[in-house]
C-alpha cells in the first residue's frame, strides 16, 4: 500500500527521505504519465510518495543580487510570467507542452526527470544553471550538467531533495540568445532536437558563446572548451570551424526512436550548431 | 414556407446539452452492477495457440473465451474469416484472445497481466511485399488476397503502341488513425426474456446488431443496439463496434450482468483499424505534346490481417483512379492483400485519399516532363458533364471545376505566388493545387442491392410533432440537426417540432450506416420524400405513419462484375489551395494559407458544412504533414497513445478560407450530395506539390515529414 | 488513505481515498462527476480539463493529493455561471460544436485564458488550446467563437 505524505516544512521532508524511500513528487505531470494505469486504477507507484507542495521553502521565488533562486516548486506557468526569468529558459518555457501541463509542471521536475529531450535542459545547461540539493549533510550545489548522469539517471542522493535552482542574473552575456525546438508540431511535442544559444560580443570579438544541444545523446550537449575557441575571434576560418564542429560530431550520437531518426537529428542539429557560430560571428 | 432557405443555418439540437458537459458518452453511463471486461490480446503477430493457462480467479470474477460464445465466432462482415476472440491461432499482435471480467478494473488488470499464453510461432507477413511473395504461408485464401480487380476501359495497347514517351512512377501512402477523441466502448446488458441491449458508441447500429444476431445465434428480437452520444468517428467506429459489441454481449450473457468494455488510448490506438496504406503505380503514355493517350494503374491496399471491409475499401480506390481526368484508356489493376497487423478499416475517403494524392503528383510529374504549368496541364485533362468516368459510366450531371479553380486562384493567388515562389528558391515557399472528386454513397449498386434502407416518420393523433425513425447516427457531423431541419422545411413546422431520438434497433427501421457520405444524400432524400408524403396527409386527425423505402435512380447502370458503369449516383468535387514555407535548417514545415473551393450541392446547413470541411481538410493535413504510424519487427504499432501519434493543435496550420459553388442536385434533398469525406481528400496532394515546389523535390510518399523532405532534399543536391 | 478536502464547484467536499488517485476518477467515479471526459489518460488531450484556482490543469494527471485545500471547478459548476452562457452562445453561434467530446474542456479553456487576458488576439487563443484537441472542428471555429465571446462578453471578464 503506497503511503502519501505532505510535509509543511523541509525539515520534516528531509527528515522522512532519511527514515523510508519515498518519492518526491510535485505537480506530477511527469511521474503521473510514467506510472499511469488504465481509468479508475491508482498509479502504479511501487514506493511511499512525499508530496513536496507544502514545503515553504521549496516555493521561494526571489532574485537576490545577481542571483535568481527559483524554488523547485515553482511551475512552469508562474516562470514564463516572472519578470526576471531570462529570456532564453522563457522562449524555452512558452515552447513547452501545453498551457495545464505548464500551470502544474515544475522545472525542478524537467530537471529531475533527466530526459534527453526535457525543455527546459538546454537553456539551463547554456545558462550555467545550478541546482540545490539538501541533504542529511546538508546543502550541495552542483551545476546541472553534473547533477544530470543519463536519460533518467541524476546524482541525487536518497535522503537528498532537490530544493531549488539557481541562475545569475543579469544571466552573464544574455546579449544574444538562440532557442529552437524541432519537434512534430507545435504545441504538446517532444523535441527530436532542441538548441539552446547565448552570446555576446564586445569591439566586434566574440566575448562568449554558450550552445547546449539537446535530444542528440544520452545527456544535452554542451563543451565549453570547444566554445573557447571561438571566443575573442572576429572570423572563424574554415580550418577553426572544422575542429569546432568535428568535437561537436563526437557528442551527437541521436538514435532512432518513435519520433525521429537518428539521420534526421544529426543533420538537424548540425545545421542549427552551424547557425547559431555563424550568427554569432555575424552579429553585431 | 417558400423563402425558407435550407442552407441558412441555425443552431444545433444539441449544442447545450454537449457543451454544458450533460451529454453521456458511453463511459459516463453508471449502471448499478455493472462489471467491466479487460482484454487479453496475442503478443506475437502470427502463432498457433497451444496453450491458454488463466490463472484461478477470486469469486465474481469471470474469463470469456472463444468457448463462451453461443453462436458463430466470425464478425459479421464480407468474409467469413475474423473471429470475435481467437480460439485455435492469431494472426496478429494485439487481437483479442479472451476477456476478463469482474467488478474491480485493478484486480482485472493484475488478473489480465497473469494470463499465460503459449504459441508456436509462424513466420509473419507484415508488408505487402512480404504478402505477395510467396515465401509464406498464406493468411487468407490461396493468393493471400482479399480482393484483386481488374478492369479495362478503352484500348490501352493501343494507347501504348502510339506513345511517344512512357512515364511510370510510384507512390505510397502510410496509416492514419482515426483518432476520435472519444475511444471506443460498447456496454451490454441482460434483459429478463434472453434479450441483450447493447448501448456504446457507433455508426452503424444495425451492422452491430446484424453481427450479434448471427454470434449470440438468435433471433432478431432479442438483440437490442442503442447508439450513445457518439464522441467522433470518421469511419472508425463503423466495423469495429461489432467486435466490441460481441465482447461485451458475450460477458454480460456469461455473467447475468452488465458489463463494460470501455478501451483508453492505447489499445484504441494500437488495436482498433485505421486507413490502408497503400502503393500505387501509376504508368502514363503520352503523346509528343503531353497529351495523356492511355494509363495503367496499379493499387495495392494493405489490408491486414481479417479481410473486414477491404474489399470495399479497394474497389473505391480503383474506382476513384483517374481523379478529375478523363482518361479514354485506362487499365486498372487492384489487390488489398493480408498482412499480420492490426486489420485495417473505414477512414474518412475510405481509400480515395490515397489514389487522389497518387494521380494528383502524377499528373504534376507529367507536366513538368513537358514543361507545362501544372494547373494548365490539369485543366487540359479535365472531365466535363457528359465524359465517361473511370468505370465507362457518365459524368451526368455540371461539373463546375473551371469556376472553380478560377475562384481559388481568385482567394488564394495561386498563379502568381506559384510564379514568384518558383522565381525564388531561396525564399523556400511553395503553393500546390488538387482538383479531386468524391463519389457520393456506396459504391456501385450497393444501396439497391444491398443496404436496401428504409426510413420511417410519424405524427400522431393530436400532435403537431413528428418523430424521425432512422438508424443514422450523429458523431459529430450534425445529423440530428440536419434531418430534423429536412423535415421541418418540408413540413413547414418548426425545427423544435421534429423529434429525432438516438437510434434504438427496436424502434428505427436500418436505414444503412452512417458510412460513405450517404446519410443526407441518400437517406435524407428518404426523409425529404418521407416528409412529401405526410405533407399530402397533414390534415388527417390520425396517427400517420410513413415508410418509405429506397428507390434506385433509374439513370443509374452498374455492372459489378466488370466493374463496369457508374460506380456512383453522384460526385462532389473539389479543389485545394496550400501553402508552405520551410525552415531549410529543419525541414520543418508552415502552413501558411490554405483555400478551398467545393461543390457539394446544396448545403443543408451552411455552418455545419464548414464544420465538416475545416475539419475534414484539417485531417487531411494531418495525413499530409505529421500524422506518422508505422509497425515493428512484430507488426506492432509503433504509436500507441496520442503523444506518439500526433494530431494537429490549434497552434499548427493557417486557417482555412472556404468557398462553396452551389449546384443543385436531381436526386438529393434539396439538391444535396455528399460532403463529408470529401473534404480530407484534397489536402494532402496540395500539401505536397507546395513543399515539392519549396525544397525543389519530387514527393512520392505520404506523410510527408522533415525527415522525408531533408533526405529528398539532401539526395537532390 | 486520506481525507482530501477542497472546493469543488463552489462547495465543500471532503473524499477519503489515495491521494495518488487521479483527480480525474475521483471527479468522475466517487462524485459522478461526468463532463470531464478521458481522452488519452496522460495530460495530451485535455479533454479532462479542469479549473484548479481557475487554471486550466489535466485531471488525468493530477493527483487528487494535491488539490487538497484548493478550489476546483468542472463543468458542471462553470456551466451556471454568466460567462458560461456567453461562451456557449459564441461556440453554438460559430459551429464550433461537433461531437461534442473535446468541448467542455475546450470551455474551460477559453474560460481560463480570458480570466486571464480578457481579450486575446487569435494567437494567444490559440496558444492556450493548443494542450485541448479536437478532431472534429479543425479549431478555427473554436478560435472564432470565442473572439467572439470575448468581444460581446466586455466586462464579465
Amino acid at each position: 500500500m503506497v503511503e502519501s505524505f505532505f510535509p509543511d516544512n523541509l525539515e520534516k521532508a528531509l527528515e522522512l527521505r532519511q527514515k523510508k524511500e519515498i518519492r518526491p513528487i510535485a505537480g506530477g505531470t511527469d511521474l503521473m504519465v510514467r506510472w499511469r494505469r488504465p481509468a479508475g486504477i491508482l498509479p502504479a507507484f511501487s514506493g511511499d510518495m512525499l508530496f513536496t507542495k507544502n514545503i515553504a521553502e521549496m516555493n521561494i521565488l526571489q532574485k537576490k543580487d545577481t542571483c535568481l533562486y527559483i524554488g523547485a516548486n515553482t511551475t512552469l506557468a508562474q516562470l514564463i510570467e516572472w519578470k526576471w526569468t531570462p529570456r532564453l529558459l522563457r522562449l524555452a518555457l512558452l515552447e513547452m507542452a501545453a498551457p495545464a501541463v505548464r500551470n502544474v509542471g515544475t522545472i525542478a521536475g524537467n530537471i529531475c526527470n533527466a530526459s534527453p529531450a526535457g525543455d527546459t535542459l538546454p537553456p539551463l545547461y547554456a545558462l550555467d544553471a545550478v541546482v540545490c540539493l539538501q541533504g542529511a549533510a546538508g546543502i550541495r550545489e552542483l551545476p546541472v550538467s553534473s547533477f544530470i548522469t543519463g536519460p533518467g539517471r541524476t546524482v541525487l542522493k536518497r535522503d537528498e531533495l532537490l530544493i531549488g535552482i539557481k541562475l545569475f542574473f543579469p544571466a552573464p552575456d544574455n546579449d544574444m540568445v538562440f532557442y529552437k525546438k524541432v519537434a512534430v508540431r507545435r504545441a504538446a511535442a517532444i523535441a527530436k532536437v532542441s538548441l539552446a544559444m547565448r552570446g555576446s560580443k564586445k569591439n566586434g570579438y566574440v566575448k562568449t558563446i554558450a550552445v547546449a544541444i539537446g535530444a542528440v545523446g544520452p545527456t544535452v550537449v554542451r563543451l565549453p572548451e570547444i566554445e573557447r575557441l571561438a571566443e575573442g575571434k572576429t572570423v572563424l576560418n574554415a580550418e577553426l570551424l572544422k575542429t569546432i564542429y568535428g568535437e561537436y560530431d563526437k557528442f551527437i550520437q541521436p538514435i532512432d526512436d518513435v519520433r525521429s531518426t537518428a539521420d534526421y537529428r544529426r543533420q538537424t542539429a548540425r545545421n542549427l550548431l552551424h547557425h547559431v557560430y555563424d550568427n554569432c560571428i555575424k552579429w553585431n | 414556407m417558400s423563402d425558407f432557405d435550407i442552407g441558412k443555418p441555425v443552431r444545433k439540437v444539441d449544442n447545450d446539452i454537449k457543451l454544458s458537459g450533460q451529454a453521456k458518452y458511453i463511459a459516463d453511463f453508471h449502471i448499478d452492477g455493472m462489471l467491466y471486461a479487460r482484454t487479453v490480446r496475442a503478443d506475437c503477430p502470427r502463432g498457433i495457440i497451444k496453450r491458454i493457462d488463466i490463472p484461478v480467479l477470486p469469486e465474481g470474477y469471470f474469463s470469456v473465451t472463444a468457448d463462451d460464445i453461443p453462436g458463430k465466432n466470425i464478425i459479421k462482415f464480407l468474409a467469413d474469416d475474423w473471429p470475435f476472440l481467437a480460439k485455435d491461432r492469431v494472426n496478429y499482435f494485439g487481437e483479442a484472445i479472451l476477456l476478463i471480467v469482474g467488478p474491480d478494473r485493478a484486480k482485472l488488470l493484475e488478473l489480465a497481466g497473469r494470463v499465460y499464453i503459449e504459441y508456436e510461432m509462424i513466420p509473419a507477413i507484415l508488408t505487402i511485399k512480404d504478402a505477395l511473395s510467396n515465401n509464406f504461408t498464406p493468411i487468407f485464401g490461396s493468393d493471400n488476397k482479399f480482393a484483386s480487380y481488374n478492369y479495362e476501359k478503352g484500348d490501352v495497347d493501343r494507347g501504348f503502341s502510339a506513345a511517344f514517351k512512357v512515364v511510370r512512377e510510384k507512390y505510397s501512402t502510410g496509416y492514419q488513425k482515426q483518432a476520435y477523441l472519444e475511444n471506443q466502448g460498447m456496454i451490454a446488458v441482460p434483459e429478463n426474456d434472453g434479450k441483450i441491449s447493447v448501448y456504446g458508441s457507433m455508426q452503424c447500429p444495425y451492422y452491430v446488431k446484424n453481427a450479434l444476431v448471427q454470434a449470440l445465434a438468435v433471433g432478431e428480437e432479442k438483440v437490442r443496439i442503442v447508439q450513445a452520444f457518439t464522441g467522433g468517428g470518421f469511419g472508425g467506429k463503423e466495423d469495429y463496434p461489432s467486435l466490441l459489441a460481441g465482447h461485451a454481449a458475450f460477458a454480460a450473457l456469461k455473467t447475468r450482468r452488465p458489463v463494460a468494455v470501455l478501451y483508453e488510448r492505447e489499445e484504441d490506438t494500437a488495436y482498433t483499424p485505421r486507413r490502408h496504406p497503400a502503393e500505387v503505380t501509376l504508368e502514363t503514355a503520352l503523346d509528343r505534346e503531353g497529351r495523356i493517350l492511355g494509363m495503367k494503374a496499379d493499387i495495392k491496399l494493405n489490408g491486414g490481417a481479417y479481410a473486414g471491409i477491404s474489399e470495399v475499401v479497394l474497389q473505391r480506390s480503383i474506382y476513384n483512379i483517374c481523379g478529375v481526368y478523363n482518361i479514354e484508356n485506362l487499365r486498372v489493376t487492384g489487390a488489398a492483400v493480408a498482412t499480420n497487423t492490426v486489420p485495417n478499416g473505414a477512414f474518412r475517403g475510405f481509400g480515395a485519399p490515397q489514389v487522389i494524392f497518387a494521380i494528383e503528383m502524377h499528373m504534376e510529374s507529367l507536366a513538368k516532363i513537358f514543361s507545362y504549368d501544372v494547373l494548365d496541364y490539369k485543366k487540359r485533362h479535365m472531365a466535363k458533364q457528359g465524359d465517361r468516368t473511370a468505370t465507362n459510366g457518365l459524368f451526368y450531371d455540371e461539373i463546375k471545376l473551371p469556376e472553380m479553380i478560377e475562384k481559388a486562384q481568385e482567394v488564394s493567388f495561386y498563379t502568381s505566388k506559384r510564379a514568384a515562389y518558383q522565381a525564388d528558391p531561396e525564399l523556400h515557399k511553395g503553393i500546390g493545387i488538387s482538383l479531386f472528386l468524391h463519389g457520393c454513397g456506396f459504391t456501385g449498386s450497393g444501396e439497391r442491392d444491398i443496404i436496401k434502407a428504409q426510413l420511417k416518420l410519424r405524427r400522431k393523433k393530436d400532435s403537431k410533432r413528428v418523430e424521425i425513425f432512422a438508424a443514422n447516427v450523429d458523431m459529430g457531423q450534425g445529423l440530428q440537426t440536419t434531418f430534423r431541419k429536412i423535415a421541418a422545411s418540408v413540413l413547414d413546422i418548426s425545427v423544435a417540432d421534429v423529434i429525432f431520438a438516438y437510434p434504438d434497433t427496436d424502434r428505427v427501421p436500418d436505414s444503412g450506416p452512417t458510412v460513405a457520405s450517404r446519410s443526407i444524400m441518400i437517406v435524407g432524400r428518404l426523409l425529404q420524400k418521407a416528409a412529401e408524403r405526410l405533407k399530402k396527409r397533414w390534415q388527417e386527425n390520425n396517427d400517420i405513419e410513413i415508410i418509405q423505402d429506397y428507390e434506385a435512380p433509374e439513370r443509374i447502370k452498374w455492372k459489378g462484375g466488370e466493374s463496369s458503369g457508374d460506380a456512383y449516383p453522384a460526385y462532389s468535387w473539389g479543389v485545394n489551395v496550400v501553402e508552405v514555407e520551410i525552415d531549410p535548417l529543419t525541414c520543418e514545415t508552415s502552413v501558411t494559407g490554405a483555400w478551398s473551393v467545393f461543390d457539394i450541392g446544396q448545403p443543408i446547413d451552411e455552418m455545419i458544412v464548414e464544420g465538416q470541411i475545416q475539419g475534414g481538410m484539417f485531417q487531411g493535413l494531418g495525413y499530409a504533414a505529421m500524422e506518422v504510424m508505422a509497425n515493428d519487427e512484430n507488426g506492432r504499432s509503433r504509436q500507441n497513445n496520442l503523444t506518439n501519434y500526433t494530431i494537429p493543435t490549434a497552434m499548427d496550420f493557417a486557417p482555412i478560407e472556404n468557398h462553396l459553388m452551389k449546384t443543385y442536385y436531381e436526386d438529393g434533398p434539396f439538391g444535396a450530395k455528399g460532403a463529408g469525406e470529401l473534404t480530407l481528400l484534397g489536402a494532402a496532394p496540395a500539401y505536397a506539390s507546395a513543399v515539392a515546389q519549396a525544397m525543389n523535390i519530387h514527393i512520392a510518399k505520404l506523410p510527408v515529414t522533415p525527415e522525408y523532405i531533408m533526405r529528398e532534399a539532401s539526395e537532390n543536391e | 488513505m486520506s481525507e482530501i478536502k477542497f472546493l469543488l464547484n463552489g462547495g465543500n467536499i471532503s473524499v477519503n481515498i489515495d491521494p495518488t488517485m487521479r483527480l480525474l476518477d475521483v471527479l468522475r467515479d466517487i462524485l459522478g462527476l461526468t463532463g470531464p471526459k478521458e481522452g488519452c489518460g496522460e495530460g495530451e488531450c485535455g479533454a479532462c480539463s479542469v479549473l484548479v484556482d481557475h487554471k486550466l490543469v489535466n485531471s488525468c494527471i493530477m493527483p487528487a493529493g494535491n488539490v487538497a485545500g484548493h478550489e476546483v471547478l468542472t463543468i458542471e459548476g462553470f456551466s451556471g455561471e454568466m460567462r458560461y452562457k456567453k461562451l456557449a452562445d459564441a461556440f453554438a453561434g460559430a459551429g464550433a460544436v461537433q461531437c461534442g467530446f473535446c468541448t467542455p474542456g475546450m470551455i474551460l479553456a477559453a474560460e481560463a485564458l480570458l480570466n486571464k487576458v480578457p481579450h486575446p488576439d487569435e494567437s494567444q487563443i490559440r496558444r492556450a488550446i493548443s494542450g485541448n484537441l479536437c478532431r472534429c472542428t479543425g479549431y478555427n471555429m473554436i478560435v472564432q467563437a470565442i473572439r467572439t465571446a470575448a468581444r460581446e462578453g466586455a466586462g464579465l471578464w
